[in-house]
């Protein structure tokens, strides 16, 4: 694709309303999450401000803004302070080729996918570079936690991609969004379930949600990576973390439920309402199970999702094969 | 469990200071025994062999000196013992029950933290309860004129036997007369 | 430190002398094997529940030593029991383990009566214990939410809480109080018991029982929590026996003690009661004693509710607040939520006693942690730490 006067604009536009989505996700999120919470722990959680406490995530936001950003003694500040941007800045570029709806994508690239991948890795550099660099033992543990995690998933999950690429023989997310129909067993999920179980198992492991947040297990590790992170450095790391959760939950509607494709009207909101779907999911187990230990989650991927997805890979490409 | 009177028969044959039994309804103890600092250790032994466990080590400031009494409970089968051993106030060394019971470091560490008795042998003597930069006379030790003697407060129970010399410290009668 | 030797924008300035840590650090850093972390979890570490402190030499995860540092809550019980007479130290025994003050409360009591050889009217005794095993449901229910949350499970606290709730509201009718509750007196107990109070505990025991069940199921039987607990921090009977470990930890390894049947007091012997052992002797096991005790205890508040006597709550010459101890000795001890409780009192005949002892359970259980992490995954150290049930206040005194 060249890139024209047109299409510059084009992405400009697209990553200033990223940035926007962002940060409205992150609202939405933290509001939705802890009135989740409340609601599976038996209490009604935020109310006092605004009506059902739908204000509180806006003031918690400025309260953020506002506070100071402390900086512990013999840290790396440059370092210390590349790593929040670090984690915010890439995720803007993930978003550019995930097909939204029909005519709502920013970047029409051949190789979305493969874009998509190659940048998510700058995530996990973050984390490094925030445990390191904020000199604290409990950073440094999160940090190598981290690396081994997110290396350890990003495997199965790109192995369960590959089933759905298989199956389109394509890399362009629009046109895998086109090669699925409109309604459920229309979708990829219905011809690759092995393969959306593992995306999901590894999708959870990559964002570091519980039950596999071990890079920042609050009972073991205080809050890992960013312990020594306030007011904007923290609030970046948690504006990452949401958008990283609405991205792979929009790479799975993508890949497998679908994308704008779905019943009735195809359009945008099918791919919100899917991605959001799957947000919800991840909240809710976040809030009912307890977390594995670190080599138990290694165990689930090397021992359990690596081989199934081979095996997944293999049982596609036969049938594949036979199919022709 | 061996019955008391075997266990007051064994107890002499090591060797004891006194050896008293309890009303367990009213001192919550079945026997007591007033051992010397050197033969500490053989008696815990045989307590850490018969199956007995380590309650706590309380000391006490009387006037003869520091009383440091080790509660042994059996594990098997109820019922409270203890050891006592008498050490002079200038110079408080008892040897550390360490070696046998693992538990007893933190109570000696905390008995160093209160009266300033030291435990040769504990593997790690910093303070325990008290910070590290306390500094003070221990809390719990007492003025010299508001000790009490040992015969005053009746920590002996029935006094089943004792060494003569040791008995003129602790029977209240022998004080008397 | 070329490249940090200037002031940042920020104005903190790199100190490269800097970085060793205070007395206890030092102290534990001299057996430090090369290329290990030292890492100091806690006073303030969301799984030390309170301020307990535990430095770690980490290997990696793997922990090669711990030790504990206490006395970040010490407040000298022991000294105030000797200057404050038994009357006026009633108040403290609350103080000492905030989630079960009541076993505390009886252990005071008890040494006194015993050394003063006061006897308790049999209603005062059914509802001392009433109150003491509503109590340790109380704290077996707040541990079950602790726990599950260092595991990482934020969610069963807030159930816990909601029956501790419950269980609070009705101990404040005859205590007054819902944290640090003084509901004994010398020779029975303040208050009786009204019809409020009878009815509440009654319905709570089966609603509780109700619970018990949902719990199982969604937090028991998770697959997480059992591969999280299974096979993790054994301790035997030997490491018990060696550290004076009580309670809970104690029967999880096997053995079947307990003070209220082994050493009875009060009016144990007259109920039936089952005394759980484990199964096995790792955290698996403390956990699931534990829940078996919140059941035992339910079944030991119903009898109690069925034959409570009537009569009188303090003896007709309970003591006087300035009432004289005899000269003597005594030790009493109870079945506390953790363990053995013991109180070693001795008096020399004053107003004030002469030395009062506290024997704490959790004292005792946590000096054998260091032994039990040797060698675990820093995850499984919390795991191990938890599941000793530690209330800190009562291990510091």
């Amino acid at each position: 694709m060249a890139l024209s006067l047109v299409n510059f604009v084009v992405v400009i536009a697209a990553v200033l309303l990223i940035i926007g989505l962002m940060v409205v996700n992150a609202v939405i999120m933290v509001y939705a999450e802890r009135k989740t919470a409340g609601f599976i722990q038996r209490r009604p959680g935020p109310y006092e401000v605004g009506p059902w406490g739908t204000v509180q995530a806006i003031c918690d936001s400025m309260k953020l803004l506002g506070k100071q950003i402390f900086i512990p003694g013999n840290v790396d500040w440059i370092l210390f302070f590349a790593a929040p941007v670090l984690a915010f800045f890439p995720v803007l570029l993930l978003f550019l080729p995930i097909p939204f709806g029909p005519y709502l994508t920013a970047l029409k690239v051949d190789e979305g996918i493969l874009l998509i991948l190659a940048f998510a890795g700058f995530g996990v550099i973050s984390n490094i570079l925030a445990g390191w660099a904020s000199n604290n033992k409990y950073g440094l543990l999160g940090a190598a936690r981290a690396v081994s995690q997110s290396v350890a998933y990003e495997i199965p999950m790109i192995m369960a991609l590959l089933g759905v690429i298989f199956l389109t023989g394509s890399m362009n997310l629009t046109q895998i969004v086109e090669r699925q129909g409109a309604w459920p067993w229309q979708w990829n999920l219905a011809v690759q379930p092995l393969a959306f179980f593992i995306y999901v198992v590894s999708m959870v492991g990559e964002t570091n949600r519980a039950p596999f947040d071990l890079p920042e297990a609050e009972s073991e590790l205080t809050a890992g990576f960013h312990t020594e992170y306030s007011g904007m450095g923290f609030a970046l790391f948690f504006l990452s973390e949401y958008a990283n959760m609405l991205l792979v939950c929009c790479v799975c509607a993508t890949f497998f439920l679908g994308g704008w494709r779905g019943p009735f009207l195809d359009g945008f909101w099918w791919t919100f309402i899917k991605a959001y779907a799957l947000m919800m999911f991840i909240v809710w187990i976040r809030w009912t199970f307890p977390r594995v230990r670190f080599d138990q989650l290694l165990n689930i991927n090397w021992k359990w999702l690596l081989p199934l997805s081979i095996l997944n890979l293999w049982i596609t490409a036969v049938i594949l094969k036979f199919v022709d | 469990m061996p019955s008391l009177d075997s266990r007051i028969a064994r107890w002499r044959q090591i060797g004891t200071l006194s050896i008293s039994r309890h009303d367990f309804r009213v001192e919550g103890l079945l026997l007591s025994a007033v051992v010397a600092l050197d033969k500490l250790l053989e008696f815990v032994k045989t307590l850490y062999i018969d199956g007995f466990t380590l309650l706590d080590i309380s000391t006490l400031q009387a006037k003869e000196g520091f009383l440091i009494t080790y509660h042994f409970d059996s594990i098997n089968d109820p019922g409270r013992l203890a050891l006592r051993v008498l050490v002079p106030t200038n110079n408080p060394v008892v040897p550390s029950l360490n070696n046998i019971f693992q538990g007893a470091e933190w109570h000696e560490r905390e008995s160093t933290d209160f009266f300033g008795v030291r435990f040769s042998g504990n593997p790690n003597p910093v303070p325990l309860l008290l910070p590290d930069d306390f500094d003070g006379p221990p809390p719990l030790l007492k003025s010299p004129e508001s000790l009490a003697p040992l015969s005053a407060l009746g920590l002996f129970g029935t006094i089943e036997s004792a060494e003569p010399a040791f008995a003129a410290l602790i029977d209240p009668k022998a004080d008397q007369g | 430190m070329d490249r940090f030797n200037f002031i940042n924008p920020f104005g903190v300035r790199y100190q490269p002398d800097t970085v060793a840590g205070d007395f206890y650090t030092n102290n534990f850093a001299k057996k430090a094997e090369s290329n290990t972390i030292i890492l100091n979890l806690g006073p303030q570490h969301p799984s030390t529940h309170g301020v307990l402190r535990v430095i770690v030499e980490l290997d990696g995860e793997y922990v090669l030593r711990a030790e504990p540092v206490l006395g970040y809550l010490h407040r000298m019980h022991e000294k105030m029991g000797e200057v404050k007479t038994p009357w006026q130290f009633l108040p403290n025994m609350g103080r000492v383990d905030y989630l079960h003050p009541i076993a505390w409360n009886w252990v005071h009591v008890g040494a006194v009566e015993r050394l003063a050889g006061i006897t308790v009217p049999e209603r005062a005794e059914y509802l001392r214990v009433i109150s003491c095993e509503l109590n340790r449901v109380a704290s077996h229910l707040m541990w079950w939410g602790a726990f599950v949350m260092d595991l990482g499970g934020v969610t069963p606290i807030l159930y816990a809480f909601e029956e501790r709730e419950k269980i609070n509201d009705i101990l404040q009718i005859v205590s007054g109080s819902r944290l640090t509750i003084s509901y004994f007196r010398f020779g029975g107990v303040s208050a009786d018991a009204d019809d409020r109070f009878l009815r509440l505990t009654a319905e709570f025991v089966p609603y509780l029982r109700q619970r018990l069940k949902m719990y199982q199921a969604l937090v028991t039987d998770n697959i997480i929590l059992r591969r999280r607990l299974e096979k993790v921090g054994p301790i035997g009977v030997d490491m018990c026996q060696r550290y004076g470990a009580t309670g809970p930890v104690l029967r999880a390894a096997g053995l079947n003690r307990d003070t209220r049947r082994d050493i009875p007091y009060s009016v144990y012997p007259k109920f039936d009661f089952n005394i759980p052992t484990g199964p096995v002797d790792d955290c698996l096991g403390r956990y699931l004693v534990r829940l078996a005790e919140i059941e035992a205890s339910l079944s030991i508040i119903e009898q109690a509710l069925e034959s409570l006597p009537a009569g009188p709550i303090l003896p007709p010459k309970a003591p006087k607040p300035t009432f004289k101890l005899p000269a003597g000795e005594s030790y009493f001890a109870v079945e506390g939520a953790r363990g053995q409780i013991g109180l070693h009192l001795i008096s020399d005949g004053g107003k004030t006693p002469y030395r009062v002892k506290l024997r704490a359970p959790g004292f005792s259980n946590l000096s054998l942690f260091a032994e039990a992490a040797r060698g675990t995954l820093l995850a499984d150290a919390i795991a191990i730490l938890g599941s000793l049930d530690l209330v800190i206040p009562e291990v510091d005194r």
